[in-house]
């Protein structure tokens, strides 16, 4: 039997499905709410693990985990697929961006996107890949770098190398 | 193309901007209906971290004399964990956080290796970010005589603690006679971005400085 006193502090972390959801789909995710889902029954497994005092870096850990698992099994299940979309694949708004942002490693997307669009601080960037916040720091200072000199690269070239984003 | 833009242009980029508020009370009801784990379940199999761990120690007991001689030789102004927590330290008693900052502890772990002097960029660097948030702070409540004193000690911390590596330097580049702890930028834009967001700030634009409280501050 589950004891109440959970119940009440899972509704507090179940609070922040609708930021799970939206986590998965800016990372790509074909089900953003399946994903939300699998993460909040995790958490809910595992509610001794999750951070009391702040959940929502452990949730985006956990989702971001989902959304690749997600990814490895449309490889298995359409390998033609994953052909054109290896990893979780990031569309922003802005075709440009998009084809920097593709450019970084993994690594360093995900940090430079938990600041800017999941407004993490970096302290709770940090604690969601698991790292120190000086780490994440030096690893956001070098993600910016790259973005930027990703996209001086995408400015400079020739108009008919920017069509990239139908492929 | 500045950091600032850069972190700018990717907000505005964002696919889902809205993040809505989801009342799914059913799959709330469903979920808490499964057994929840109540605590670490202990596996009869050998521990595979533990193994791994005695693994590692035994290479790395075998390795350390060949390991410590290469950094040594090969990486001379490499130094490890004791002397970049010791001049972490030692920059705290030189330098000065704004009022109601603490020092973060750092962990320095065993294996950490960086350059000599480090330890005393690290303190450097997270003092500037302290004053700039103190700025923010002080601009927002009004306090001018605090946003003079926040902009004063930045401008002494780029002029006396900060430099700019030339380009193509080595990571480890000092420039002569720099006083400890001093706090080296790359040569990309980094060092006149923090010059113009403070110039801004002090115009009354503090858009710059605040940004970069959200993303470097404590």
């Amino acid at each position: 039997m589950t004891d109440t006193t959970d119940e009440a502090r899972f509704r507090t972390i179940f609070a922040h499905l609708g930021a799970v959801t939206a986590y998965a789909a800016r990372r790509g995710s074909r089900d953003p709410d399946g994903v939300a889902a699998e993460v909040m029954t995790i958490a809910w497994r595992r509610l001794a693990a999750v951070p009391a005092d702040d959940p929502l870096p452990w949730l985006y850990g956990t989702a971001r985990n989902v959304v690749y698992a997600e990814a490895r099994s449309r490889r298995r299940t359409a390998p033609s697929e994953a052909a054109s979309a290896p990893a979780p694949e990031v569309r922003s708004l802005d075709p440009e961006l998009d084809a920097a942002l593709r450019g970084l490693r993994d690594s360093d997307r995900e940090a430079l996107l938990l600041v800017a669009w999941e407004d993490l601080a970096p302290t709770q960037a940090a604690a969601a890949l698991g790292i120190t916040p000086t780490a994440f720091r030096v690893r956001l200072f070098r993600a910016r770098r790259r973005l930027q000199a990703a996209l001086a690269q995408t400015q400079s070239a020739p108009l008919t190398q920017l069509d990239v984003e139908g492929t | 193309m500045k950091t600032d833009t850069t972190l700018t242009r990717l907000r505005a980029a964002n696919p889902v901007a809205e993040v809505t508020t989801v009342d799914n009370d059913a799959l709330f009801d469903r979920i808490v209906a499964t057994p929840a784990e109540a605590a670490p379940r202990r596996s009869r199999r050998p521990n595979r971290r533990m193994l791994v761990l005695v693994a590692a120690t035994f290479v790395a007991a075998a390795a350390a004399s060949t390991a410590y001689a290469l950094t040594h030789w090969v990486f001379p102004d490499v130094v490890h964990a004791p002397v970049s927590r010791a001049e972490y330290k030692r920059a705290q008693t030189i330098l000065e956080l704004p009022p109601g900052y603490t020092w973060p502890a750092i962990d320095f772990r065993a294996d950490t290796v960086m350059v000599r002097g480090g330890g005393g960029s690290m303190a450097v660097s997270i003092d500037q970010s302290a004053w700039e948030c103190y700025w923010v702070g002080a601009i927002k409540r009004g306090d001018p005589a605090a946003a003079t004193r926040a902009q004063s000690v930045l401008a002494d911390l780029m002029t006396n603690r900060i430099s700019v590596a030339p380009q193509g330097a080595p990571e480890n580049w000092a420039p002569e006679g720099a006083t400890f702890p001093h706090l080296v930028y790359a040569d990309d834009g980094g060092y006149q971005f923090k010059q113009r967001i403070y110039a801004e700030a002090a115009a009354g634009k503090p858009a710059g400085l605040e940004q970069s409280c959200r993303a470097n501050g404590p």
